[in-house]
């Protein structure tokens, strides 16, 4: 399992054109992600419950992956959460 | 006779109209005494709704691409990902199961989800309750096969009355059958105001409910007095057309003034042009400037982004204001002075500590450097938007050499930085420097090599020639009596920066006093910037002169 935290920039929180994103990206890989924020879990792979979190600017968003992927997936997430997730 | 029925309101853009209300029914209250299927069945018309309804909304993406621009567009694809949304699904599926029809279990998990956000607390995430209602109302229209009657054809215009207005249906209205809008909720910032500015017509939002017992009926608009009457009684209606016809003559006076003027080209008599900029405030000045014939954007205040709030706003949130300024400008100058404040100038969460004599003291240029992160911030942020029209960069208070080449380095870097990150940016980017203290002026011969213009401010300028506080009452007419010594500091400044290829701008109060217009033309001034106000003056006093 990979894991790494990512705290949020964003002043609009995780809402749902960058959890959308999130979810495009994290829907390319087969390997399971769970992402933690405030005692809540989601699914990586999924809007609403993406949102559901209801993670704000300055949230700790914990992810976990798991499966065949996982490296390269562990990597384009970071990625992604440090291009796309730090700004509007 | 029917009573006369007032709602009061906020009015968001000026204007009267008149004419019959319509109703808009969204989603709720159509989807009761449907009847149910077996499980299976709900199950299959759900499929079939849900496809239908992907299609339609990647069909309204391209049309608000086109009609709304992008980031209008991008909430149509969060709708997609919504009924593709395997948790949303789930959540209908299992209402189904519990027997209910596919109508229901759609509204109830629109329901449940739209309470889920709203109790996180977060306005930003409440208010996507309207995408999820949005999407369940495109379902249950594909489920009940009801052809859309919002969609029906009037030929009559109508005052559209909402309880609000979802993204996807207000992008489906006609706005040549709309006279204006009303809405029960909403705010200044609403989606519907935020149309009702773009298209130019009459909006009142937050009136309350509207019951639909008014439907079909007579009614007087008034966004001026914030007001909707119903129903109007005759005496009422009477006032109305005055002040309506009153408006419409001053509306259509002004805009023939505006024409005459505007025919004008900012051409003196000899022939020498004079480019005529706007001085803006916020962006919200822009579409005003542009109406009344701005050549330009001469002084974009930046502060505005600052204010009114307790933290420092973001490199997206900078950029997204600069680009849509710089997008709407159409490839005219958008001049971005740098943050400039300080003095009488003070934000909170700056936490500058307060001064002896502020005027004299740590403000604009001289944070900025210090704070260098904060200044990094702003020029990524026009240097992005640079990408998008055409933006130059101003520092304000500017004294010595020293200041303008460890800006330029800044903006280096930034330039690095965003390269590095595979931004756009116009890496000729215009540089320009205020001259407001004597300093700038009496050194402009060393400082027009690093820069490509000068824009003078005369208020700062003034103030610090003559020794002179514009805010003590006993002292200001010794500005007025002393005119000379500015305008021989902004000859100096201009011969200097002609003479490095440059040109040389006005954009403090005495740009806009035609009193002066004529000796500005005489020094060489090259760009007067004024307030939205008096942009059709100064170009009519151009026009006149020798």
């Amino acid at each position: 399992m990979k894991e790494f935290k990512h705290i949020i920039k964003d002043k609009n929180g995780l809402h749902a054109r960058p959890a959308g994103m999130l979810a495009s990206v994290a829907r390319t890989f087969e390997s399971e992600i769970r992402v933690e924020a405030k005692g809540k879990e989601a699914d990586g792979k999924r809007l609403l419950s993406l949102m559901s979190l209801g993670a704000k600017c300055g949230t700790e968003l914990h992810f976990k992956i798991e499966g065949n992927d996982e490296d390269v997936a562990v990597k384009a997430l970071i990625e992604h959460c440090d291009t796309k997730l730090n700004g509007e | 006779m029917t009573k006369s029925v007032r709602f009061d309101g906020i009015g968001i853009t000026n204007g009267k109209v008149s004419g019959k209300i319509k109703i808009f029914r969204s989603y709720e209250g159509k989807n009761k005494g449907a009847c149910v299927g077996s499980i299976e069945d709900e199950k299959q018309r759900l499929e079939l709704a849900r496809k239908s309804a992907i299609k339609e909304t990647k069909a309204l993406e391209e049309k608000a691409l086109k009609v709304l621009g992008e980031k209008e567009a991008q909430i149509f694809e969060i709708h997609g990902m919504l009924l593709e949304d395997e948790d949303f699904l789930d959540a209908v599926y299992s209402e189904i199961d519990k027997g209910k029809s596919a109508q229901e279990a759609v509204t109830l998990t629109a329901k449940s989800y739209g309470e889920m956000l709203k109790a996180l607390d977060d306005e930003y995430l409440s208010a996507r309750c309207a995408d999820i209602n949005d999407i369940a109302s495109q379902l249950i229209r594909f489920l009940t096969g009801d052809v859309d009657e919002n969609e029906e054809n009037d030929t009559e215009p109508y005052i559209l009355v909402a309880s609000d207005l979802t993204p996807s249906e207000t992008v489906k209205l006609e706005a040549s059958k709309i006279l204006g809008f009303v809405t029960f909720g909403g705010t200044p910032s609403s989606h519907t105001a935020i149309l009702a500015r773009a298209m130019g017509i009459p909006a009142l939002v937050g009136t309350g409910t509207i019951g639909e017992i008014y439907e079909g009926k007579y009614a007087l608009l008034n966004a001026e007095r914030g007001e909707l009457i119903i129903n109007p009684t005759k005496e009422q209606k009477s006032e109305f057309e005055k002040e309506q016809s009153a408006y419409n003559k001053i509306a259509k006076e002004h805009e023939m003034y505006l024409r005459s003027v505007m025919k004008k080209p900012a051409v003196t008599r000899s022939g020498h042009k004079i480019m005529i900029y706007a001085n803006i405030g916020s962006d919200s000045e822009v579409a005003s400037a542009i109406s009344n014939g701005a050549e330009g954007i001469g002084l974009l205040r930046s502060e505005f982004l600052y204010l009114s709030r307790d933290k420092y706003p973001s490199e997206e949130e900078l950029f997204s204001v600069y680009r849509d300024i710089a997008i709407k400008m159409q490839g005219k100058r958008v001049i971005i002075r740098t943050l400039d404040i300080g003095a009488d100038k003070q934000i909170p969460y700056f936490s500058l500590p307060k001064e002896e004599n502020p005027a004299l003291g740590y403000r604009a240029i001289r944070i900025c450097l210090d704070r260098q992160e904060l200044f990094k911030t702003q020029l990524r942020a026009i240097l992005r938007a640079s990408a998008y029209g055409r933006v130059s960069v101003m520092l304000p208070m500017i004294i010595s050499l020293e200041e303008i080449k460890e800006a330029k380095k800044l903006l280096d870097e930034c330039m690095t930085e965003l390269s590095t990150r595979g931004e756009g940016y116009d890496s000729k980017i215009e540089l320009g420097i205020m001259i407001e203290t004597p300093s700038s002026a009496i050194m402009s011969d060393t400082l027009a090599r690093e820069v490509d213009f000068f824009s003078v401010g005369t208020n700062d300028l003034t103030q610090y020639t003559l020794a002179v506080d514009r805010q003590n009452p006993k002292v200001t007419h010794l500005c007025e009596s002393n005119i000379e010594p500015i305008m021989r500091l902004i000859k100096m400044a201009s011969e200097a920066i002609h003479h490095q290829g440059g040109w040389i701008g006005v954009c403090g109060e005495m740009a806009a006093d035609l009193s002066l217009t004529q000796k500005f033309v005489d020094i060489g001034v090259d760009e007067l910037s004024v307030s939205v106000p008096y942009l059709l003056g100064v170009r009519g006093k151009v026009s006149e002169c020798k």
